[in-house]
């Protein structure tokens, strides 16, 4: 682990749960550490392989996926794909020798802004821990 | 035509220059490409603010706009409306959240400081690639299809007929009333009559605006909200079809009682004299309560719960029809002896514990018991049941009537099917969002009320088909337009390559598999824009209006800049 | 015919009929007691049976609700009178004054902390304190506070030099000047939908609740369990342990209201499961007499709760009693005999009554109350939102206990037969 290592990390919302969890978080004064670039997306289902690839192809340390819980997706069932889909990309990243644990699906509502922090702040310090994406340095990328 | 992009930070008041170092931020992106403008401003979303902006965007002639201020979901509303005023599209306008995601949340003033301008940044790239989208507007026919001539059908379209909007009420048997039409009482203590049924009947036969299609079924439909194309073919001999087009539809189609349960165990059907409780009604109906030896019963059990077990559910409304008929027992001028036989005891409304005490002053015996038998030895009924200790007793009695579960009627599935909505696990018609919308079905344009949608008493039945008229008086107004969602998702035909993944994933069936072409095509009306149907295309083909992969690009870009 | 429609609460059944009137185009007046929208479903952390999380699901409706314009929200407000007819109302409304301007205020919070004066927080049903100047809860719509004027010690005189809220907000927002309203509505339909009460715990001596004891009234154990609660979300007792043993008490007060309220079976297996997945070695157990689970979908739910090892005993006669530094619930087995079982916790289901205001709202609206005290239903009709006055509609909880998909429906009802009785073409 760098010592003054910053990590770049990208994080898709859900507009519906998470995206509403992390204003919350902001406007109950929570801390949260500044390393998240938030992108906001209708439904997480709309998180695919190619939105967190490339995240990670130009540069992120890590990418963070945040829906509704399971049953309460505005559009009844998108979290439910993107679920399905991490756990491929998860099998994705192993085979590219790259650490699974660099992308995380996680379920914030609208009410867990302290989830939300807690969820943005471990995720931060887990990516810190492992260090920068060793991306540049893969052959096999 | 060159881009102009004009940026104003919102100060929010003291709450982001006490954590953002706003000049700082300007500085950074002034000097970015077609960044026309960069400011600061007190406070945007106030009047004044609002003044300001609409005036800069002219002044500057601006072909975009970022706002960086609090969050999208407090304001954007408020600032795509300053956009429609000062003559610029909304959607070329785009909301950055530097209030709670970075002021709010990031002590460190460089390093929220930082994130601001990192977050502005992506804001600018993309907003360059938005395009001038415009809301639709889609005419509508405001007519009424109701499935089901019951007393939900009968209320809503009694609901929602008018001289502006036809109803037509489809009804398979040969007449309305559907199972509230054989009951000769409704519950007395609701101080309603069952002519109230009648009344409606008549009013609906002397309205114009209602045709009544008895002895008829749907066969097919197509389509979405305010333009249904359905099917009808008359189920009778004469197979006479014909196609109606309407706005919305209305499933109404009831439930029936379950006949599936165990003769050996309950014995109606095999034993004299053990009745379900819609023959009671019948015979409630036809004034005399007889054996089948033409004697009146000196003993009546009736025996609820029959399925519950076995369905996993509570059918609402066997106690109360219960207590009707044990009242009516003993009401009689040779009252007979009532053994009521229950699990629980399902009072909800406020005035069926009353109803219940009064059941109780007149004699009625409630016996509580886990399991129940009813057999016949030695020429007699006997019913069994399993007291609270498990010790089991018998009790003879000259007649038994079976309150069983309701279940929904046979052709749910294919009308499921034909309209695209769910059943959910019990059969019953699954709603929109079993808190907030229960008499909405997922797909726009379809309601449920009454006991399509699960068991249900009367009162709730009628308040159902009120809720799904007031919810279509609402939306289908004859004259007005429909504004169906902007941002949704396209299919590029070159690309697509037919796989109809994304139909699978569609939970509105806004997507249609084009046969001729080979390829999908989503249909604009209906789709809610989630984007599921883009993260699961594995062709590209699918683009998400205002989410596409080139504008999530240009914010990842920046974010890892 | 006005056209223009007042509805009376603003929980989830005003809300909705909100929303759909404005839907079609009508301008409604909202008018609510409190200082904020939501009612009593945003009290709840999850909802049964989805166990979805419940201010998730009512915020969209609230945000859509305060963007609206067509409706006109009147906030800590309250119906005087009503006179006319369908078609033409006239209802005078009596608004307090907030101290506060809701057009200038951002919600950015800076008055709370300076403000010296600690209350009781009605919101967390006294289980928390907030400040003279506050919003009730994070997250509260409109997230915009109010001055309670008998604490706050300018507006009660004690201090009037005390501004440290007005010295610390930017925005001008803090109106000590402010001052009670009262104006007069004309609208064509009224939508009562003020909502419900839990029976106070006090009635019943024989529960031990009260005097710091660890026993707890429903909407207690729902603001105990709420993430944005006073001890957000964590489950533990008013001495800070977390209780092992929980017993759970339906039917409180249902032999002296004379009805069962319909929704507690249900509300207390959603606090099982709760319990249960906070504490999972916790014994818990249910003390009720019929089980109320009616509906395709309840039953199973409460199968599933059976299944994580909660125990239900089907009793009368419950009693509980401090002893031991600890409480005992004493009841009678309806068919094993006396039995006892002690409790760090123990949870009390109250019956659903009408409001305590409801008499004097009876009057002003010339409505009866029934025999529970609810506002009356015309009678003869199979619709129990129609009331004796035409255009004058009771919808949920006001009407009588009901669970949230019935408050819903009944509200839409509402708003299906005034749409038809009032067409826009006559406004």
């Amino acid at each position: 682990m760098t010592q003054n290592f910053k990590p770049n990390l990208v994080g898709y919302l859900c507009n519906w749960c998470s995206y509403a969890g992390a204003d919350l978080a902001g406007s109950t004064k929570l801390e949260v550490k500044p390393f998240l670039s938030v992108i906001r997306v209708m439904c997480s289902s709309r998180v695919n392989s190619n939105l967190v690839l490339s995240a990670l192809l130009w540069g992120a340390d890590g990418v963070l996926v945040a829906g509704c819980h399971p049953g309460d997706c505005h559009y009844e069932q998108g979290n439910y794909y993107a679920r399905r889909r991490f756990a491929l990309l998860k099998k994705i990243l192993e085979s590219l020798d790259l650490e699974p644990e660099r992308i995380q699906l996680s379920w914030i509502s609208a009410s867990e802004g302290k989830r939300y922090a807690e969820v943005v702040n471990e995720f931060s310090d887990k990516i810190m821990r492992l260090g920068p994406s060793p991306f540049e340095t893969n052959p096999k990328i | 035509m060159s881009v102009r992009i004009g940026v104003y930070v919102c100060e929010c008041g003291p709450n982001i220059p006490d954590k953002i170092d706003i000049d700082k931020v300007l500085e950074d992106i002034a000097p970015l490409n077609n960044v026309a403008a960069a400011k600061r401003f007190r406070l945007l979303c106030s009047n004044d603010g609002k003044k300001y902006l609409a005036d800069e965007i002219r002044k500057e002639k601006l072909t975009h706009l970022v706002v960086a201020a609090c969050s999208p979901r407090e304001h954007e509303k408020t600032f795509m409306q300053v956009c429609v005023e000062a003559g610029l599209n909304p959607y070329l306008f785009q909301m950055v959240n530097i209030r709670e995601q970075c002021a709010w949340m990031i002590p460190d003033k460089a390093e929220a400081t930082r994130m601001a301008a990192k977050h502005i940044r992506a804001g600018i790239s993309r907003v360059a690639l938005h395009g001038p989208l415009s809301k639709k507007e889609l005419t509508v026919n405001p007519d009424v299809l109701i499935i089901g001539g019951g007393i939900s059908g009968i209320e809503a379209a009694l609901s929602l007929a008018s001289k502006t909007r036809k109803v037509a009420i489809i009804e398979r048997s040969d007449s309305l009333g559907g199972r509230t039409g054989k009951l000769s009482r409704l519950l007395l203590h609701q101080g309603t009559d069952v002519s109230v049924l009648r009344e409606k009947i008549e009013k609906i036969e002397k309205d114009e605006n209602i045709s009544v299609l008895t002895g008829c079924e749907v066969t097919d439909i197509r389509g979405f909200l305010g333009n249904f194309e359905v099917r009808i073919e008359s189920s009778g001999e004469e197979a006479v079809s014909r196609s109606i087009v309407v706005g919305a539809v209305v499933v109404a189609t009831g439930c029936e009682l379950w006949d599936g349960y165990d003769p050996a165990v309950y014995g109606a059907g095999n034993i004299d004299d053990v009745v379900t409780a819609a023959e009671f009604e019948d015979m409630i109906a036809a004034g005399k309560i007889l054996l089948k030896n033409g004697k009146p019963p000196r003993s009546v059990a009736l025996i609820h719960c029959v399925g519950r077990k076995e369905k996993g559910y509570c059918s609402k409304v066997c106690c109360l029809y219960a207590l009707k008929f044990a009242h009516h027992l003993r009401d009689s001028r040779a009252p007979a002896e009532v053994y009521e036989f229950y699990s629980d005891l399902c009072l909800p409304e406020k005035t069926d514990q009353e109803y219940f005490d009064g059941a109780v002053k007149k004699g009625v015996h409630f016996l509580r018991t886990e399991n129940v038998r009813v057999e016949k030895r030695n020429g007699h009924i006997v019913v069994e049941h399993g007291d609270g200790a498990g010790k089991k007793k018998t009790l003879e009695v000259d007649m038994a009537v079976l309150a069983p579960a309701l279940v929904p009627p046979p052709g749910s599935e294919k009308l499921a099917r034909m309209l695209n909505i769910p059943l959910d696990e019990t059969g019953f018609f699954k709603e929109a969002h079993a808190m907030l919308d229960p008499v909405a079905a997922p797909i726009e344009g379809v309601y449920i009320a009454g006991c399509a949608s699960g068991p249900k008493n009367i009162n709730e039945s009628v308040v159902q088909a009120q809720a799904a008229s007031g919810k279509i008086l609402s939306t289908l107004v004859p004259g007005k337009t429909l504004e169906p969602e902007v941002k949704i998702s396209v299919i590029n035909e070159d690309l697509c390559t037919g796989c109809q993944t994304c139909l699978s994933v569609c939970f509105y069936g806004a997507i249609s598999f084009q046969a001729h072409k080979g390829v999908s095509a989503v249909n604009e009306a209906i789709c809610r824009g989630c984007g599921s149907c883009v993260g699961s295309c594995p062709s590209g083909a699918i683009s998400s209006r205002h989410f596409t992969y080139r504008q999530l690009y240009e914010e990842i870009f920046e974010a890892l800049r | 015919m006005n056209p223009n429609i007042l509805v009376l609460g603003a929980g989830v059944s005003g809300i909705e009929a909100s929303l759909l009137l404005a839907g079609a185009g009508r301008t409604v007046h909202l008018v609510e007691k409190d200082m904020l929208i939501g009612g009593q479903t945003i009290k709840f952390e999850e909802v049964y049976p989805n166990l979805e999380c419940s201010t998730c699901m009512v915020a969209p409706k609230q945000q859509a609700v305060l963007q609206s314009a067509n409706i006109k929200v009147y906030l800590q407000s309250e119906l005087e009178k009503l006179e006319g007819a369908l078609g033409a109302f006239t209802a005078r409304i009596t608004k307090k004054a907030r101290y506060v301007s809701l057009a200038n205020c951002i919600g950015c919070g800076a008055c709370y902390e300076p403000c010296p004066v600690s209350l009781n927080n009605p919101f967390e049903e006294g289980l928390s304190t907030r400040k003279a100047v506050a919003v009730p809860c994070a997250g509260a719509l409109p997230n915009v506070p109010a001055i309670d004027p008998e604490q706050c010690l300018h507006l009660n005189g004690k201090d009037r030099n005390c501004q440290a809220c007005k010295e610390a907000c930017m925005f001008d927002a803090i109106l000590f000047d402010d001052k009670d309203e009262t104006f007069d509505l004309e609208v064509g339909a009224v939508v009562v939908a003020t909502g419900f009460e839990l029976q106070e715990a006090t009635k019943f001596p024989q529960y031990a609740y009260g005097g710091g004891k660890n026993v707890y009234s429903a909407l207690e154990f729902e603001r105990l369990f709420a993430s944005n609660g006073p001890t957000e979300g964590k489950l533990i007792l008013r001495d800070g342990r977390t209780p092992q043993s929980v017993g759970i008490i339906h039917c409180v007060g249902r032999k002296e209201q004379g009805y069962c309220s319909g929704v507690c079976c249900m509300y207390a297996a959603k606090f099982s499961r709760f319990i249960k997945h906070k504490i999972p070695e916790a014994k818990v157990c249910e003390f009720h007499t019929d089980l109320c689970i009616p509906g395709k979908t309840y039953q199973k739910f409460h199968d599933q709760t059976r299944s994580l090892g909660v125990e239900f005993v089907r009793a009368e006669s419950v009693g509980v009693a401090a002893k031991n530094g600890g409480l005992e619930v004493a009841y009678q087995n309806v068919d094993r005999g006396p039995g006892t079982f002690k409790a760090d916790m123990v949870i009390l289901a109250p019956a659903m009554v009408p409001r305590r205001d409801t008499p004097e709202l009876s009057e002003r609206l010339g409505l009866k109350q029934d025999s529970r005290g609810f506002l009356a239903s015309r009678r003869g009709g199979l619709s129990p939102i129609e009331t004796d006055i035409e255009g004058v509609f009771v919808v949920g909880c006001a009407q009588g206990p009901k669970d949230i998909p019935e408050s819903v429906a009944q509200a839409e009802a509402a708003v299906g037969k005034i749409l038809s009785l009032i067409p826009e073409e006559t406004g």
